[in-house]
């Protein structure tokens, strides 16, 4: 499914948050996007997710069969998932009737929910499912997992996570890389990050967008890993 | 600094978090009716004060106006007291972003306990009071008379601030603690109309009496009285800080119950499983709904075992009241809670709707618990059978459409697990609430004076079971209307999460 944006636009005040005339993420993609605080990421993540309203332009969603404008109908929340704060978990919840109460909604099966949770044993550790601890009371670092698994559950063709690897152990960053690597080569969903941590978005993404006050400034070809160099340049870390 | 210069650095800030708070910043509709709001209260008060003034006099076989009025104060002071938990934080609440700067924790405790016991608030009562006490006591007893009266009641108001911010306090610390004002008011209430005269009314008429002719034992005993409670209120506050800033929820749930029964009924069930854990895991629609069935309780009882509600007016208000106050007290902030996490509900299609419908069956399956709490009234027959008939079919088919409508315009996340919700509602909402309480009894008396008993209560059964058949329809309606105002909601659920 690639995404396509043209002409965004969306500023608070007098401050530009995105202003993008034209950029495609392409099918089967991992995109990367960088930048410094307020640079616009998580802006940009909302109006894909159609968050917040777009002062101009336009987000679709679109391939062979289907041209959606995400603002016009909500047909792509089926095959969308995203995690961008904690905004988006039911924190009453127990991480195991929020993982039930996503699967149930979304259509999938109990047998198709254990399997899944299985695909995440590893990165869970232990201590996510069966703890009888509402989402309230985990840790930062197992509240972001929980939203990571469950914008994954519904095995979206689209997938857009903010900032993945705050909060989470070496461990779990590692462990995270590998579970979103694979899942693209295994369904050939199109992922957005948006991430601080340089090494990481170079490891994982072919591709790199790099935001400076709403603008891409640079589309960076990460196919080699050859962004690190151009990224660490840009946000002065060897000086 | 010194003191007082940390005093007025303290004040100024807390008058900036009023005025800065996101629901009034930047909505001047809101401040406009917040103050018609206010010059509203004020003009029924002062209403209420001159028609009681012209309406004792002399009613009572010559006893002057404002002793019948006085002996009845203990009803204005629970009045106060309950209003207080819309308007008033506790010290404890105020003084936690500083209890880690270094400021002295018994002056902070006594700044924010000052500040909250002898607020402007305690003044709000004169609208009543003033006139009441100009026609009253003024004109035949003097100025003296009236200002010393005056005076009492002030010192009242305060002594039951502070009653209010101990058991508000107590309340932080476990919700068991409302059992205790709804005793002592019980308990007042029943020393008031059980008995053929009431107990209470020579002692309270005395009282302010003495006020009134500046007798000094009674002003030292009020005074003694605000005093003890300032010292308790400053114990208990000072005890709770800490407990406030270490916090830590009970972390282990108990109630893990699968409710598997829904899921019959797909993803609507879902939603209603969320819909249930929702009410029983946080403090605040849980206090809600034990106050609720609380009131209903109360008023019930006062009916079967008293004459006090025989009135057709009292009788349809309870019973009106008893079907509609839990669905009052959670549709008239619908959407609110979800505020806190309204972009995972955004991002699932259609979720809203299916929420939406949720609510609605949740909150209709809730309306079982009034006719059994009515039950006894009905058996005695001290009500009808009709008119809970009448009432229960009005609220879930009209009453119900019409606070639904909220979730279009509701935009301010309410916090879900603070104890005690500091906010209970914009004027919006107020003003909804009231219509909700008042205008259906209007239209039962015009039905039930139109058509007679029980052709009355059979329209507004039938009235009601057009809005249950048509259930579908309306909530789509209010989705799709929800839907376009969604970037407009969702930044105010936004910029009133954690406020």
């Amino acid at each position: 499914m690639n995404i396509i944006i043209q002409n965004l636009k969306k500023n608070f005040g007098e401050k530009v948050a995105v202003n993008i005339d034209s950029f495609k993420i392409n099918s089967g993609e991992i995109l990367g996007l960088v930048g410094n605080n307020g640079a616009g990421k998580s802006t940009l993540f909302r109006l894909i997710l159609d968050l917040i309203k777009a002062d101009e332009g336009t987000v679709h969603m679109m391939d062979n069969t289907r041209d959606i404008n995400v603002a016009e109908t909500e047909e792509w929340k089926d095959w969308t998932g995203a995690y961008v704060d904690d905004s988006f978990l039911i924190d009453y919840l127990t991480p195991d009737e929020y993982f039930q109460f996503i699967a149930r909604i979304s259509g999938k099966d109990p047998n198709e929910l254990e399997q899944f949770l299985e695909k995440f044993k590893h990165f869970m550790a232990d201590e996510i499912i069966g703890q009888k601890k509402f989402i309230r009371n985990l840790s930062a670092g197992n509240k972001q997992k929980v939203g990571i698994m469950a914008a994954m559950l519904l095995q979206p063709q689209i997938l857009i996570l903010d900032e993945p690897f705050n909060f989470l152990d070496p461990s779990s960053q590692s462990a995270i890389k590998h579970l979103l690597k694979k899942y693209n080569e295994e369904t050939n969903a199109t992922i957005l990050v948006s991430s601080h941590n340089l090494q990481h978005t170079v490891d994982i993404c072919p591709r790199i967008a790099l935001l400076e006050h709403g603008v891409i400034i640079r589309d960076i070809d990460n196919k080699e890993g050859q962004a690190q160099a151009e990224l660490e340049d840009y946000f002065e870390i060897n000086d | 600094m010194n003191k007082y210069q940390l005093y007025r650095l303290l004040r100024k800030n807390e008058n900036l978090k009023e005025r800065r708070h996101p629901m009034f910043d930047k909505n001047r509709f809101m401040k406009f009716l917040l103050i018609f709001m206010w010059l509203y209260y004020a003009a029924i008060l002062i209403f209420l004060g001159v028609t009681m003034a012209i309406g004792l006099k002399g009613a009572y076989n010559g006893v002057a106006a404002h002793h019948v009025f006085d002996g009845w104060f203990p009803i204005v002071l629970m009045v106060d007291f309950w209003i207080r938990f819309i308007m008033q934080d506790t010290p404890v609440n105020q003084a936690k972003p500083y209890t880690l700067l270094p400021i002295r924790r018994s002056f902070l405790m006594n700044v924010y306990l000052i500040r909250s016991g002898f607020s402007l608030g305690n003044l709000y009562w004169g609208f009543m009071l003033i006139p009441f006490g100009l026609i009253a006591i003024a004109v035949p007893f003097g100025w003296i008379s009236f200002i010393g009266w005056l005076f009492g009641w002030w010192l009242l108001c305060i002594a039951n601030g502070f009653c209010y911010l101990f058991v508000r306090t107590l309340l932080t610390k476990h919700m068991a603690w409302l059992i205790l004002p709804v005793i002592i008011h019980g308990a007042i209430i029943a020393a008031m109309i059980v008995p053929e005269h009431s107990w209470l009314d020579m002692p309270c008429t005395l009282l302010l009496n003495g006020f009134a002719n500046w007798k000094i034992v009674y002003i030292l005993a009020v005074f003694a009285v605000i005093a003890i409670l300032y010292y308790a209120n400053f114990l208990l506050q000072n005890s709770m800080v800490y407990n406030e800033i270490s916090k830590k929820e009970e972390v282990e749930v108990k109630n893990t119950a699968k409710m598997s029964y829904l899921n019959r009924y797909g993803r609507i069930g879902e939603y209603m499983k969320l819909e249930v854990r929702m009410k029983i895991r946080n403090k605040t629609p849980k206090m809600q709904f034990v106050m609720g069935i609380g009131f209903m309780l109360f008023f019930s009882l006062m009916m079967y075992f008293t004459d006090a509600y025989s009135g057709g007016f009292m009788k349809s208000f309870i019973c009106l009241y008893n079907y509609i106050f839990l669905g009052v007290t959670t549709l008239i902030g619908i959407m609110c809670h979800e505020g806190n996490y309204i972009d995972g509900l955004m991002s699932r299609r259609e979720s809203i709707y299916q929420l939406l419908r949720a609510k609605y069956y949740f909150n209709s399956f809730l309306l079982i618990i009034p006719p059994i709490i009515m039950l006894p009234l009905m058996i005695s027959g001290k009500m009808s059978v009709w008119m809970n008939l009448g009432y229960l079919f009005f609220t879930v088919g009209v009453l119900y459409p019409i606070l639904f409508q909220l979730a279009v315009y509701n935009k301010d996340t309410f916090p879900l697990n603070q104890k005690i919700t500091g906010k209970q509602g914009n004027a919006t909402q107020q003003i909804i609430s009231f219509v909700i309480l008042f205008v259906p009894i209007g239209v039962e008396k015009l039905a039930t004076l139109l058509l007679g008993d029980p052709w009355g209560y059979i329209l507004l059964m039938c009235s009601g079971i057009i809005g249950v058949a048509t259930h579908k329809l309306w909530i789509k309606n209010i989705y799709q209307r929800f839907m376009v105002r969604r970037y407009v909601n969702m930044e105010g659920f936004r910029a009133t999460r954690n406020s």
